[in-house]
């Protein structure tokens, strides 16, 4: 390898990508954007109202509905009563009531008695968290009925607080997500125009070698994951408060998201993630002949990782039979590597982190090679 | 500029640049290339020319080495092609433009040296002069119009000073008088030595050519200076002396 020609690859490399503006703000401020929006809804979403109706008429049911009253309402809940069920479902249909209370017609603490929470049906999550106000309330109102107190339950855990908000377990994945993603499309795109071009027959008629290609675009595109990494780790790990100023409100910048380990760790970790997409990208550009096809590759080689490596569900929840798939995407190692840096504060004396350091150094070495010997296609 | 009958250069004494041996290219069912073989000396100016679709790009590539043959070989400066070796001895101009539209005249040309290794800014600003374009260094190549891309392109192709030149339809979209400079050049370079090779399917431009190449169907059907094969096929004019030899292939 001619270091002085892989100098000259990577200064072209850099050249176009600078005079590109669509795509800088692509690399740099789209995932700015979208870390923050995702914090923000993460946040400072709104818990739902409940509105509930209870129906329970029966003499018998009074202190329990008084109760129930009284621990919803003390939940911040509204509460009416209707006389049946049927009317009950009428004000969930009409948007009056969020959920009713069927209670049964005989004591509650006769056993096989069963209470029918009626929800709305069209938005499940939104019923879910409508059900679980409702069990809440109902636990609070047959405790104090019977005038017992329940013991409170509190949860701590070996790495990180369970109950800091939830972009902390959201953001390492989000990071490593979005430098994947972006560095994907971009040396993608590239490349192709590489191919269809004609720059790229034209290099293959100079002494550069394929794997000199590859390295320029690694270090090019590499330099710009690097800066694109750094800024959005600034942003999700810094908090810079703004005073206010004029008619201006006191705001800060940055998410500050906490971060148990080393940013450099981190930084590491998504480094080398970005790396292997770098060669993904000139990899998948020889099965593509438009820049449209690129694009095709998203649900087939993103989208998959983004559902099986733990962006958004555990990879211990997967179904059985699509677990094995995991430890073969990259993804899987890059967002277990960042959690262990940012909820565990993992070094590199952590076994766990080092395998998913390896393992991403080989992938992006072994993307490296293929798209090395793939470079070349012969035009049909 | 030289005359172009003048060449002195007698194949049978001057060692060939370019050696075609029995290439065949097929793409599944298509011959692209049917059993081609030939000599090429240098200092002369070769012109391949045929219709769209003849086999003349995927002739080139073979003699470049930027595809493999499906059986024989070609030899370029006796080095049997593909070899990495004698590409700095090799400028090939595609026939797309092959340039990169986002980087400046300048940085174009300046890239393309540093592939050869040369990092001499003069060489670069020599080239540039050459095709006219000198003045527009620092132009983004993407503003450029077709005619200004299709110099800069050959810039490219010639910024190493190459010994063995392959111009794939060169001059595509260039006004005439440009392409009377071109071709001048193309001259200047054969008369120092160099083995050119140009496809082309514009008849007109091949009374410039020292010796051509009819190809057809990925076969040459014949071969000869322009006023040798008119003479062969009694006629007057080169596109009926090419249907005359395409005709007698066709029927053979």
């Amino acid at each position: 390898m001619n270091a002085r020609r892989v100098q000259a690859l990577v200064r072209r490399v850099v050249e176009e990508i600078r005079r590109d503006r669509p795509s800088l703000a692509l690399l740099f401020i789209a995932p700015i954007i979208l870390t923050g929006l995702v914090t923000f809804i993460l946040r400072e979403g709104s818990t739902p109202v409940v509105h509930a109706v209870i129906v329970g008429t029966a003499p018998a049911e009074a202190p329990i509905v008084d109760a129930l009253e009284a621990s919803l309402r003390g939940a911040g809940a509204t509460v009416a009563q209707a006389p049946d069920e049927a009317t009950a479902r009428a004000s969930i249909a009409d948007g009056s009531a969020t959920v009713a209370i069927v209670l049964p017609a005989g004591p509650l603490s006769a056993s096989s008695r069963t209470i029918t929470v009626v929800t709305n049906g069209l938005d499940p999550s939104g019923d879910a968290t409508q059900l679980a106000a409702v069990q809440k309330a109902l636990l609070g109102a047959v405790t104090s009925a019977i005038g017992a107190t329940l013991p409170t339950i509190e949860h701590t855990s070996v790495y990180g607080t369970p109950s800091t908000d939830q972009i902390t377990n959201f953001a390492p994945a989000i990071v490593g997500f979005f430098a994947y993603f972006f560095v994907y499309i971009l040396t993608g795109v590239s490349f192709l125009r590489e191919r269809t071009g004609g720059t790229l027959e034209r290099l293959m008629a100079t002494p550069v070698r394929r794997s000199e290609i590859v390295a320029g675009y690694t270090l090019g595109f590499g330099l710009f994951a690097t800066i694109q990494v750094a800024l959005l780790m600034t942003w999700v790990l810094g908090s810079v408060r703004v005073p206010a100023i004029g008619p201006l409100p006191a705001f800060s910048v940055g998410l500050g998201v906490a971060i148990a380990g080393s940013p450099v760790m981190a930084f590491l970790v998504v480094l080398l993630l970005a790396l292997g997409a770098v060669s993904l990208g000139i990899f998948l550009s020889t099965f593509a002949r438009t820049e449209l096809q690129i694009i095709q590759f998203i649900p087939i080689v993103l989208a998959p990782q983004f559902l099986l490596s733990g962006v958004l569900f555990p990879v211990s929840s997967l179904p059985g039979v699509i677990q094995p798939l995991a430890p073969i995407l990259p993804l899987t190692y890059a967002i277990d590597g960042l959690r262990q840096v940012f909820i565990r504060g993992a070094d590199l004396s952590v076994g766990a982190l080092q395998l998913d350091l390896v393992v991403l150094a080989v992938i992006a070495l072994f993307f490296a090679v293929i798209a090395s010997l793939t470079i070349r296609r012969d035009v049909v | 500029m030289a005359d172009v009958d003048a060449s002195p250069v007698s194949p049978s004494t001057v060692e060939p640049a370019i050696r075609a041996r029995g290439l065949v290219k097929t793409f599944g069912e298509i011959h692209a290339v049917a059993d081609v073989s030939f000599d090429l000396v240098p200092g002369r100016i070769y012109g391949l020319l045929g219709p769209n679709g003849s086999g003349k790009t995927t002739l080139i590539r073979l003699l470049t080495g930027m595809t493999r043959p499906t059986a024989g070989h070609a030899e370029v400066l006796d080095a049997v092609m593909p070899d990495r070796a004698i590409l700095s001895r090799i400028g090939y101009m595609t026939q797309s433009d092959g340039i990169y539209t986002a980087l400046t005249v300048a940085e174009n040309a300046r890239f393309f040296a540093a592939t050869y290794g040369i990092r001499d800014h003069a060489a670069v600003l020599d080239v540039l002069k050459v095709v006219d374009l000198a003045d527009r260094q620092q132009t983004i190549a993407g503003t450029l119009s077709g005619g200004q891309r299709r110099r800069l392109s050959l810039a490219c192709a010639l910024v190493h000073r190459p010994t063995v030149l392959f111009l794939d339809e060169p001059t595509v979209g260039i006004d005439p008088l440009l392409r009377v400079e071109f071709w001048a050049h193309f001259r200047q370079l054969a008369d120092a030595g160099a083995t050119i090779v140009v496809s082309s399917h514009v008849m007109d431009e091949a009374d410039r050519c020292d010796e051509l190449l009819f190809v057809r169907a990925g076969k040459v059907i014949a071969r000869g200076s322009g006023a040798e094969l008119r003479q062969r096929a009694g006629t007057s004019d080169l596109e009926q002396a090419f249907l005359a030899f395409a005709g007698a292939e066709a029927a053979a």
